[in-house]
């Protein structure tokens, strides 16, 4: 285990487990293994919104609304639309949801119920899902750049990249 | 989350008398000294879990701590890839340090986590009259990030801190740097703390 970490991109606002934020400054989630790394972007705006998610249902807590898919995305569209963003010009992307252990996995599988319940709550706020990079057993980090039209890269351990 | 000064330093022995159980099969293994560093506690915040693991590719092999508490946490055996490259080299008898893991490799690093693990766990068994068994092991190679979240995510009870109770071992003569990480529930981690308290009392 190394402290603290050696990386650190002093342009872009790291976005922990459970954390969120609303802009149009670059952000980051680093080693999404079974959580969700969201985002949401509106062109006309060209504001955007990125929230880490651990987990499918908060069971009624209501301490980290960031932290669980049915508290994290209605929040986020509402801090949106509270800007002037409208749900049908809001374009969402999503990455994360991997089994990183399969021994493990088999019972829970908790990146796949991530992902699901994601797609469901977006498309219950009609919220067009553009592109997502899923599943899998890799982990995965993602820089979201809202002033760049709402790109979101996607890099891997392996130092494979792509865009979203 | 909060540990007093003297339960941080009742689990910290407990690690000092694990971890030198593991550095001592390490070292009968690699037929290498092994040094080993002071324990570490960490009580972490999920939202600041990047500041501990971070993008750097790891070999990670990871346990549930099962028996008498049937979900008791994980431990690992945390290494870099860099240093799991020496290591199998080491057992293997191979020297190229710039190439891919295979299943060979794959299966050497399981099978020094699980003897290193189960002697970590063997030792606190002894100390504690508290049987903690590993499960099957589970490795993955990638980001320790999204390896360690994903066990975070597994927790059966639903926190917003956890605690990082790492041990480091170093073999100098092979350049290999590896940790043993546990991470209890939050209500074993109260029953560990208890026992100990209590062997103090008397």
């Amino acid at each position: 285990m190394h402290e603290p970490a050696t990386y650190r991109n002093e342009q872009a606002s790291m976005i922990g487990i459970g954390e969120y934020r609303i802009g149009s400054s670059p952000m980051v989630t680093i080693g999404l293994g079974s959580c969700i790394g969201l985002t949401l972007y509106d062109p006309n705006l060209k504001l955007g919104a990125m929230v880490h998610i651990m987990l499918p249902e908060s069971g009624g807590r209501e301490d980290r609304p960031g932290k669980y898919a049915d508290t994290a995305v209605p929040l986020i569209i509402k801090e949106l639309v509270a800007l002037g963003c409208k749900n049908r010009s809001i374009v969402a992307k999503i990455a994360g949801g991997a089994c990183m252990f399969e021994y493990f996995g088999t019972g829970l599988n908790i990146g796949k119920r991530n992902a699901d319940k994601v797609r469901i709550l977006l498309q219950e706020c009609h919220i067009q899902l553009a592109a997502e990079d899923v599943g899998g057993k890799v982990g995965r980090s993602v820089t979201f750049l809202p002033a760049d039209n709402g790109r979101v890269l996607i890099r891997r351990a392996d130092g494979s990249s792509n865009n979203l | 989350m909060k540990l007093s000064d003297v339960q941080a330093d009742a689990i910290q022995e407990l690690g000092n008398i694990g971890a030198a159980h593991a550095a001592t099969t390490l070292s009968v293994m690699l037929g290498s000294t092994i040094e080993m560093r002071v324990p570490a506690i960490k009580v972490v915040d999920l939202s600041q879990l990047g500041e501990y693991m971070g993008e750097e590719s790891a070999a990670m092999v990871a346990f549930e701590l099962q028996g008498e508490i049937p979900h008791g946490g994980y431990i690992l055996f945390y290494i870099t890839r860099e240093s799991a490259v020496r290591l199998t080299n080491t057992m293997l008898g191979l020297t190229q340090i710039d190439r891919p893991l295979d299943e060979m490799d794959e299966s050497a690093l399981i099978e020094v986590g699980n003897i290193m693990v189960s002697a970590f766990l063997d030792a606190t068994a002894e100390l504690l009259g508290l049987v903690m068994l590993p499960s099957p092991p589970a490795l993955t190679i990638d980001m320790a990030h999204a390896a360690m979240q994903s066990l975070i995510a597994q927790l059966q009870e639903e926190t917003n801190e956890v605690l990082l109770f790492s041990t480091e071992l170093v073999c100098e003569e092979h350049r290999i740097d590896s940790d043993i990480i546990m991470m209890p529930e939050t209500s074993t981690l109260m029953r560990i703390v208890e026992l100990l308290e209590n062997m103090v009392k008397v």
